[in-house]
């Protein structure tokens, strides 16, 4: 079993023995949870600093293959998935859950794993849907209250924006041997297919199930729901990974495979990501749950991120998908505490708080911290990937992007985010409590919390100061792509 | 050995069957034996078979083998979980011989006794076997009979108006006119009827509801496999373009309103059937991107691997009412926390129903799809995906009922344990195949060259 393989397979043998070992009682599953967590965890940091690696795909069947690389981008969002799962394990650590919801944190990793390796179209997909199902049960099963609805709609919406790129990676799969006279799946050899009337088709399919999953604004109602309705170990990994899926697949599938359609509807792309960026900051501004809030502030970020990558230039591509990273860090940073607010008080409204600062003054610090980071105060890490974004999207070459009506859209985003962020963190953490307060059952994070937030600030700060680490990583791998 | 030998080996089977009734008492156990032992010797003479019998009734070759070895395999379930009663066992054998003769037969005629020999025998089946009431089963299998003879009806008239025209019993390259193409067509609709496409479908709820679980299941995946083999050699028959182009869309909209009527479904086992309905939907949007696609052996081999997969998809759902004992969505609520591992079976089942990867219905489901775009069926496809999708609406609904629910009301009562062993197998079979693409390679080549 070669190294590749072995990331992927080794959470799921993880998540089987977290099952067959729950019967020996609940704290055997969760230490075995945790040994597969770190071991996962260090395997994926591990080949990170081995650097890129794609070893010889196998044939199968109907033209598929086995086929798994790891280049920069892979790399690093499958360091990302093993960090926050170790995360997730360790935040949990005092629920009274059973082995299988431990199984499916670790199966979810193994799946988001190998849609970062698959380089099968195939494969690809199989992995893409298998991440569905964990977090079906993740959300329906230790989910709070509406948490039936929300598993149900997370999965449809995805399920449909997907069934429908399978239609269109069939028909890309066609076209191809139409022309070679011989079926493959592999993302390389269906480079540069002569699609014909149906190109348009295919490409839309495409941007439709990336779109779903992103989500960008018009599909994007399943995320609110399933973020606020999961638990927050379960919110961390869907908006820290799962978010990302949608991204990635752009720019390993849809930009490589169709650079004339990515180019010519980089207008309309960027448009929709401007868009998002405005409409998800500004519903997020109106919200009363702050678990609420965080969640519609993902579909502004991510909507930056998508205008970095329409933008195609390798600064806008580079800042895109660090700003995936940070999102998954920041993000899953204060997901993190709120659940802890809600482990003490099972409240989330803007509202049942106040004055926490001198309640819980860890809490609070690493609150603002994680809150500024999100933001993109300059010297934290969401300063350097919106910076780059915003200044791809105005060096662009492609005809209307640089108009100045994208940038001023950016700007706005960052404006907004500071609107809705700031007085939510006052009114929840500085100011004077209001009736129904529940803030005097708010006691200060524990070591175990703390030691999980150092982590996560150490994190914001690092890139926040030294990017080159990260852009060194994720550099190359994105030139591959656009060349 | 004789290219035959899998029906000798039934035909022997049902005589033994009878034989055994004529004893006074013949004990239960020797019957299930039988039972279960007629099918499994069969399925092993076909493995060592390289037939090419070919006469004037029957055509044994490598087709032929391939769906009898998918018939007789789908309906070993039912096999295993007969009660050991006499003619029952007759019954099912009888029935089984009927559809592995239909695989090999070589003309109209041996056609048409062989649906009669696969049909009778399953109209007292619904009738008879089970428990509980038999007065619904009785008039199901009324339906069933009448539903059944006027499709047979319809297949003599066709088979009639297509003699006179074409002086044939079999495939003739000469252009038919419109009596002909009228017999053609009045066959195919006597086909289509058998597999339950609409708006042909009216009798299919019922019988499927009222039949005992396991016979539910014996009728959606071996007679539905015979049923498509049937649509098959009858469209084959002489060149239609017509066929090409109506069974797809026939197919997607037989999906769309089977998902569509799923929906709103109580009672599991009516909801199973108006899913098997939306199954039948594809199969029929499959023969028509085979038609289109000049019956191309890829085309053939995809139906062929999706009767499989159905076979054991279907047979487990069904399987899994009798073992379980749940009859509404009511009883189904936190049947996780009663009975953990059948329930994972039933979910695993019910995912691979839905086309969710990993399991072997989405790699079905990815081949018919396949090959429909390949025959320019876009639309088609795409309505088939939307049905796909409406079904998510059921299948991932009864994953909702059964984990995210807290049980309520009295724990339904649980069946015996060679029906949990069935549910079991046929879950673990889903997932395995899978892993198809693993092991298949070459698949689509080796069959129907």
């Amino acid at each position: 079993m070669n190294t590749l393989t072995m990331l992927w397979v080794f959470p799921l043998v993880g998540a089987i023995a977290c099952l067959c070992i729950d019967r020996l009682g609940r704290a055997a599953a969760k230490w075995t949870a945790l040994v597969f967590a770190i071991v996962y965890a260090y395997l994926a940091g591990a080949a990170v600093f081995r650097g890129a690696i794609s070893v010889p795909g196998s044939p199968l069947a109907f033209g598929i293959s086995y086929n798994l690389a790891a280049d920069g981008l892979s790399l690093s969002l499958i360091a990302l998935t093993g960090f926050l799962t170790l995360i997730c394990v360790a935040a949990s650590w005092e629920l009274d859950v059973s082995g299988a919801y431990w199984a499916n944190f670790l199966a979810l990793a193994a799946a988001l794993t190998g849609v970062f390796l698959a380089r099968d179209l195939f494969l690809f997909y199989v992995f893409w849907e298998a991440t569905l199902i964990p977090m079906f049960f993740i959300i329906g099963i230790w989910g709070s209250d509406n948490r039936r609805h929300a598993a149900m709609k997370f999965f449809l919406f995805t399920f449909a924006g997907s069934v429908f790129m399978l239609l269109g990676l069939i028909a890309l799969v066609i076209a191809k041997h139409a022309q070679t006279a011989t079926w493959s799946w592999d993302m390389a050899a269906l480079n540069g297919a002569p699609l014909g009337a149906a190109g348009p088709w295919i490409f839309l399919s495409l941007l439709f199930g990336f779109g779903v999953k992103i989500p960008v604004v018009p599909l994007h109602t399943w995320l609110p729901d399933a973020h606020t309705e999961a638990p927050a170990a379960g919110s961390v990994m869907l908006a820290g990974v799962m978010l990302k899926m949608g991204l990635y697949g752009l720019l390993r599938v849809a930009l490589p495979l169709f650079p004339f359609y990515a180019e010519t509807w980089a207008p309309w792309i960027a448009g929709i990501a401007a868009l998002g960026t405005v409409y998800g900051a500004l519903c997020a501004m109106a919200q009363t749950d702050l678990k609420r809030m965080i969640a519609y502030s993902s579909i502004a970020h991510l909507g930056f991120c998508l205008l970095g990558i329409a933008s195609a230039t390798a600064q806008g591509l580079v800042g895109g998908s660090l700003q995936m990273i940070n999102h998954g860090i920041t993000t899953g940073a204060l997901f993190l505490l709120i659940g802890f607010l809600y482990e003490r008080t099972h409240r989330r409204g803007l509202t049942d708080f106040g004055d926490l600062a001198t309640r819980a003054p860890w809490l609070t610090f690493f609150f603002g911290f994680s809150i500024f980071a999100s933001i993109g105060l300059p010297g934290l890490n969401g300063f350097i990937g919106e910076f780059m974004c915003l200044s791809g999207i105005a060096r662009s070459s492609i005809p209307l992007l640089n108009l100045p009506v994208y940038l001023v859209a950016g700007a706005l985003g960052v404006t907004l985010a500071a609107a809705y962020a700031l007085p939510a963190y006052q009114s929840v953490f500085w100011a004077p409590p209001q009736a129904g307060s529940v803030s005097s059952r708010v006691h200060d994070l524990n070591m175990r919390e703390k030691g999980i937030m150092w982590v996560l600030c150490a994190l914001m700060l690092w890139i926040g100061l030294a990017p080159s680490t990260m852009l060194n990583l994720l550099g190359p791998a994105l030139k591959e792509l656009i060349r | 050995m004789n290219a035959l030998a899998p029906q000798a080996a039934l035909a022997a089977g049902v005589f033994a069957a009878l034989g055994l009734g004529v004893m006074r008492r013949p004990s239960a156990l020797v019957v299930r034996v039988l039972t279960l032992a007629v099918p499994v010797i069969a399925l092993l003479l076909m493995r060592q078979l390289l037939p090419s019998a070919t006469g004037l009734l029957i055509v044994a070759d490598v087709k032929g083998l391939c769906w009898q070895l998918v018939i007789v395999a789908a309906a070993l379930p039912l096999a295993a979980l007969l009660p050991g009663d006499d003619v029952e066992a007759a019954l099912f054998l009888g029935s089984l011989l009927g559809m592995s003769l239909l695989a090999v037969s070589g003309n109209l005629l041996m056609m048409f006794l062989s649906l009669e020999f696969m049909s009778l025998p399953a109209y007292l089946l619904v009738a008879r076997a089970g428990t509980g009431s038999g007065e619904r089963r009785l008039e199901a299998a009324v339906k069933y009979f009448f539903a059944g003879a006027l499709a047979g009806a319809f297949f003599l008239l066709g088979l009639a108006l297509y003699y006179a025209h074409s002086r044939s019993l079999t495939f003739t390259d000469q252009p038919l006119g419109f009596q002909g193409q009228a017999g053609l067509a009045l066959m195919a609709v006597a086909a289509l009827f058998k597999i339950g496409a609409v708006p042909l479908h009216w009798w299919l709820p019922d019988v499927y509801e009222a039949a005992s679980p396991e016979v539910a299941g014996f009728l959606s995946t071996a007679m539905k496999s015979a049923a498509v083999l049937f649509l098959m050699r009858v469209t084959a028959l002489a060149p239609m373009p017509v066929f090409a182009v109506a069974l797809p869309w026939i197919g997607a909209i037989t999906a769309l309103i089977g998902s569509l009527l799923a929906l709103r479904q109580q009672r599991l086992q009516r909801l199973l059937a108006y899913s098997s309905l939306a199954h039948a939907g594809l199969l029929v949007l499959g023969v028509g991107a085979w038609q289109a696609l000049g019956r191309d052996p890829a085309a053939a081999s995809s139906l062929l691997f999706y009767l499989g997969v159905y076979a054991l998809l279907s047979n487990g759902a069904f399987i899994f009412l009798r073992a379980s004992g749940v009859e509404t969505r009511a009883d189904l609520r936190g049947y996780a926390v009663r009975q953990p591992g059948l329930a994972a079976a039933f979910a695993v089942l019910l995912a691979a129903l839905a086309g969710i990867p990993p399991t072997g219905g989405f790699v079905a489901k990815l081949l018919i799809l396949w090959q429909a775009l390949r025959a320019q069926a876009a639309i088609p496809a795409i309505l088939a995906a939307v049905s796909a999708l409406i079904s998510l609406g059921y299948y991932l609904g009864l994953v909702r009922d059964a984990y995210f629910e807290e049980p309520s009301g009295p724990a339904p009562r649980t069946g015996d344990s060679w029906a949990r062993i069935a549910v079991l197998a046929c879950a673990i079979g889903a997932v395995v195949l899978g892993a198809a693409p693993l092991f298949l390679n070459g698949f689509t080549g080796r069959i129907w060259r």
